[in-house]
């Protein structure tokens, strides 16, 4: 008889145990709520870095060949590549394919770059690549 | 029909004769069923290179852009067509540009290797492959002799 009441006692203790605890823990998790770190984004994060043609959103043409020819060596006439402009991969490929046409119509010499246009301003500078070259 | 851009070089001459040969230069594309959008004249000026056409040297030049519209199969009979034509120094025909909606990918290109997808894609191929280089003969392979030169 002793045991059961023993028993008994036991349950009821452990039941209200787990119910003070509950309790505890639901008064503690509204109460910790507001002061839990808030979901927002990386406010350092850096802004996306972009090349001067999608930056200004152009498109070369090989008609436009005053801007092809800024990305044409003065002294050979040869297209510079893209650790010297710092285009993207489809910008950098476009103004190479836009400057061979130009070339093919008459609109832009192949081994020299036009003498009216040698003092446009320059869009990089050919002595400090990206990365380094071996000229 | 898609559209297409004929650049072309058109020989020093008057005005007057200019427009005749422009006249006759957009005829040939109406008897082929084609469409001019618009007659872009670029001006007259001296050539990037000297050009020999039709036995003359020419160093300057009238610059038009035709924006036309034909069948595909037309443009290499109106080719044909120009070259024949004395006026006419130099033609190419261009398709027109589409409208690129790619992302500028500076930004990907810019990381270090280890980061870059091209990179990883390239050391995943590698991985496929048999290294020349650590590669050892196996003399379990079923052959009774060493297949390669000592």
């Amino acid at each position: 008889m002793a045991l059961i009441r023993n028993l008994s006692m036991r349950s009821i203790m452990l039941n209200m145990k787990k119910v003070f605890i509950s309790d505890v823990r639901g008064l503690n998790s509204e109460a910790v709520n507001d002061d839990l770190p808030v979901e927002m984004e990386n406010p350092y994060k850096k802004e996306k870095r972009q090349c001067i043609l999608c930056k200004l959103n152009i498109n070369p043409d090989y008609k436009n060949y005053r801007l092809l020819s800024q990305f044409q060596s003065p002294y050979t006439g040869r297209i510079y590549g893209r650790h010297i402009t710092g285009l993207c991969k489809n910008k950098q490929e476009a103004v190479e394919r836009e400057i061979v046409k130009a070339q093919n119509c008459a609109y832009m010499p192949y081994f020299y770059k036009d003498k009216v246009f040698l003092k446009d301003p320059r869009l990089f500078d050919p002595e400090n690549p990206v990365r380094s070259h071996r000229f | 029909m898609p559209s297409y851009e004929i650049a072309m070089m058109i020989r020093t001459m008057p005005k007057a004769e200019l427009k005749n040969t422009l006249m006759r230069v957009s005829n040939c594309i109406f008897d082929r069923g084609g469409i001019i959008r618009k007659i872009e004249n670029l001006g007259f000026r001296p050539m990037p290179y000297k050009t020999s056409a039709h036995g003359i040297v020419h160093r300057e030049a009238n610059y038009f852009v035709l924006k036309v519209d034909t069948g595909t199969n037309v443009v290499s009979d109106l080719k044909e067509e120009y070259s024949r034509d004395v006026d006419v120094i130099r033609q190419r025909v261009y398709k027109v540009n589409q409208e690129s909606t790619d992302q500028c990918s500076l930004e990907e290109e810019l990381l270090p290797p280890a980061y870059r997808k091209e990179v990883q894609k390239m050391i995943e191929v590698g991985k496929t492959q048999v290294n020349r280089f650590t590669f050892k003969f196996k003399y379990n392979s079923g052959l009774d002799y060493y297949p390669f030169q000592r």
